[in-house]
């Protein structure tokens, strides 16, 4: 049929084919996030959709000091791209360039990992971590130093961050390094580089879509997280997530959640975008045709 | 040709586990001259290549560059540069940058290093206007050879070596790339040392080849003494399409010819005399070339004939090669003339004795 289709309009086999997958984006992704966007502009403290849209909960935000939230979520978001960057970086290149296909293992054992729910092993964490805990327990029992709890604090925020979107910065990592040819390495160094210069003029490079695909995925995710700062940070630090949900559930003030969110989904996609815009992947891909 | 040595390898041996790819190999690389490896897959060929530039060290032996031992010396402190079968360009870098990189890690002057690759590019037959700017990832095959050359030639080494970097070329532009790379050689006056499994390609552009099997040498040469004095049979061979006969022994100037396995009697043959004619040794093979062998007319002669069968008939432009069948299991090549050429099923086929050479197995 798509044969018989496809000869009498060329176009038309290509748009039904797509229309599934359209759909689903249409009602799926495009329709509640209109949602949204349409909910912000309702009068504050209401559950109707049919009103005259308003700016009042933007007001209400930049008089507020929400901006604060997402400063914190911000910073909590840069750390932890950072930091990951500087963990992953040397085990991923140990996984593509000198394990091989040994570097399964590792591969493996950290993927195996994400079986297990993020809150539950944040959870995991709290029982380390808190007063008389295993970190603490351990201590005082054998070498009777007595500590107070590790938690609720911001480093231990950024530890359990770290901690969980670790995969999402190493894999990618992982495949921009494949990418990176041995023998233009070998080449680099017979043409007289030494080590640190063909990290840095080969390696680097070379392996800059795998960084920032990494980079860009642990940033969305962080810059949304909330379950870190929750289970192990308290209340010291209010991410603008959990700004976020506190308006849909404690407040039930819908209107100004879905104001938060639009605001802040604009916010993330300006960063992701001008970060992308600085780095053209195609360029690093070595594809784009200038 | 100035027969200094640049390069000295001596007794290298490298072994993985039990297995010795190079097996104790020793020869000498001149001073200027185009010294080719060649050898059949599995010969040990690029082994011993990357030996010799320093990404491997060798098990036992020494190598030697202008008289110092060079077994320690790691790749980037070598005056040695290999242009690899991939070729390895950096897909981040223009044609420009790429020539560049080796001048730009000593740190040449931007202007200075800007007139080198020029220099080079037009060297290449690359226009710089064009070429200098441009991604590596654009340039056609025959344009990335050239400028992994020139990248090559920008590091100034004292031997540039070649792993195979013609062997994703189709056949038309690399006979071209090969004749191109032989001027250049010429030109620049350096040593180049070029690795293969096509002796063809190694007979083209090379002073001296040295044929590789199984981790050792068999044979060093200049390609006209590999040609008209092959050291046995399986240089012979890897030559390109000889006839190779089994023979056994009968006195200085005959020979019984084992034409098949079915209990055939063998035919007599003359022989040519030489130190390899030994009473008695089976495990010598008689060389005839395909052109030195002809069919005779009713009224002509040869000092020996055999009959055949004629099997298949292919054409190779201005000559004819022809499969013939002297017994079941035993085919000759013969290649004549076009004009030539015959028409029919059976021929006599015959062939002077000084056209023949024995060798051993």
């Amino acid at each position: 049929m798509l044969q018989k289709l496809r000869a009498l309009a060329p176009s038309l086999a290509g748009f039904i084919s797509s229309t599934p997958f359209l759909l689903l984006m249409l009602f799926g992704f495009v329709a509640p996030l209109l949602c949204v966007v349409w909910f912000g502009l309702m009068p504050p403290k209401t559950f109707d959709v049919a009103q005259m849209p308003t700016l009042e909960n933007y007001y209400t935000i930049f008089g507020q000091t929400y901006f604060k939230s997402i400063l914190w979520s911000l910073g909590l978001a840069v750390a932890t791209v950072s930091i990951l960057l500087v963990i992953c970086y040397p085990l991923a290149f140990t996984i593509a360039k000198v394990f091989r296909s040994g570097g399964y293992f590792i591969t493996y054992a950290i993927v195996t990992s994400l079986f297990v729910s993020e809150n539950i092993r944040l959870f995991g964490w709290v029982i380390g971590f808190m007063k008389n805990g295993v970190v603490g327990g351990t201590l005082a029992r054998i070498f009777e130093i007595n500590i107070d709890s590790l938690l609720y604090n911001i480093p231990v925020i950024i530890l359990g961050m770290v901690y969980v979107y670790l995969p999402f910065m190493l894999f990618p990592l992982v495949l921009g390094l494949k990418m990176v040819p041995d023998q233009v390495r070998e080449a680099a160094f017979d043409l007289g580089a030494s080590r640190w210069q063909v990290f840095r003029k080969i390696d680097l490079p070379l392996s800059m879509p795998g960084v920032m695909i990494g980079s860009l995925l642990v940033f969305v995710l962080s810059i949304g997280a909330i379950s870190e700062a929750k289970i192990l940070g308290g209340q010291k630090v209010v991410t603008i997530a959990s700004d976020i949900e506190s308006e849909f559930t404690y407040a039930q003030n819908w209107p100004l959640g879905s104001a938060l969110s639009t605001l802040f989904i604009a916010l993330t996609t300006v960063i992701v975008f001008f970060v992308l815009g600085r780095f053209d992947l195609e360029k690093l891909l070595g594809k784009k045709t200038s | 040709m100035p027969a200094i040595p640049i390069m000295e390898v001596s007794k290298v041996t490298k072994r993985f586990d039990k297995f010795a790819a190079v097996d104790d190999v020793t020869f000498d690389i001149y001073d200027g001259e185009f010294f080719t490896l060649v050898g059949p897959s599995g010969s040990g060929k690029t082994t011993l290549l990357r030996m010799l530039v320093g990404m491997e060290k060798p098990t036992s032996g020494e190598l030697k560059l202008r008289g110092k031992v060079i077994n320690e010396l790691p790749p980037n402190k070598r005056p040695t540069c290999m242009v690899f079968q991939s070729l390895a360009l950096f897909p981040h870098m223009t044609v420009g940058q790429n020539v560049e990189f080796p001048l730009n890690l000593r740190g040449v002057s931007s202007s200075d290093r800007r007139t080198r690759s020029f220099e080079l590019l037009n060297l290449l037959h690359l226009n710089p206007e064009h070429y200098y700017q441009k991604n590596v990832t654009q340039c056609s095959g025959g344009e990335r050879q050239r400028v992994a050359l020139a990248r090559a030639l920008a590091y100034d080494p004292d031997i540039l070596f070649f792993d195979e970097p013609l062997s994703a070329i189709d056949a038309q532009l690399r006979k071209v790339l090969q004749k191109e790379l032989k001027d250049i050689q010429r030109r620049t006056k350096k040593t180049f040392c070029y690795v293969t499994h096509s002796l063809e390609e190694a007979m083209v552009m090379s002073d001296r080849v040295a044929i590789l099997r199984k981790g050792a040498i068999e044979q060093i040469a200049t390609p006209d003494e590999i040609y008209s004095t092959p050291k046995n049979a399986f240089v012979a061979e890897f030559m390109g399409e000889v006839n190779l006969l089994s023979i056994t022994m009968r006195g200085r100037h005959l020979a019984d010819w084992h034409t098949g396995r079915n209990g055939l009697p063998p035919i007599r043959v003359h022989i040519p005399e030489s130190i390899m004619t030994t009473e008695g040794h089976t495990d010598r093979k008689l060389l005839i070339r395909p052109e030195s062998l002809r069919f005779l007319g009713p009224t002509e002669t040869a000092e020996n004939t055999v009959p055949v069968a004629i099997i298949n008939e292919f054409s190779l432009g201005s000559r004819m090669q022809y499969h013939v069948q002297v017994a079941q299991g035993c085919t000759l090549i013969v290649e004549c003339l076009r004009e030539h050429r015959i028409k029919e099923n059976r021929a006599i086929l015959g062939w002077e004795t000084c056209d023949s050479q024995v060798l051993e197995a």
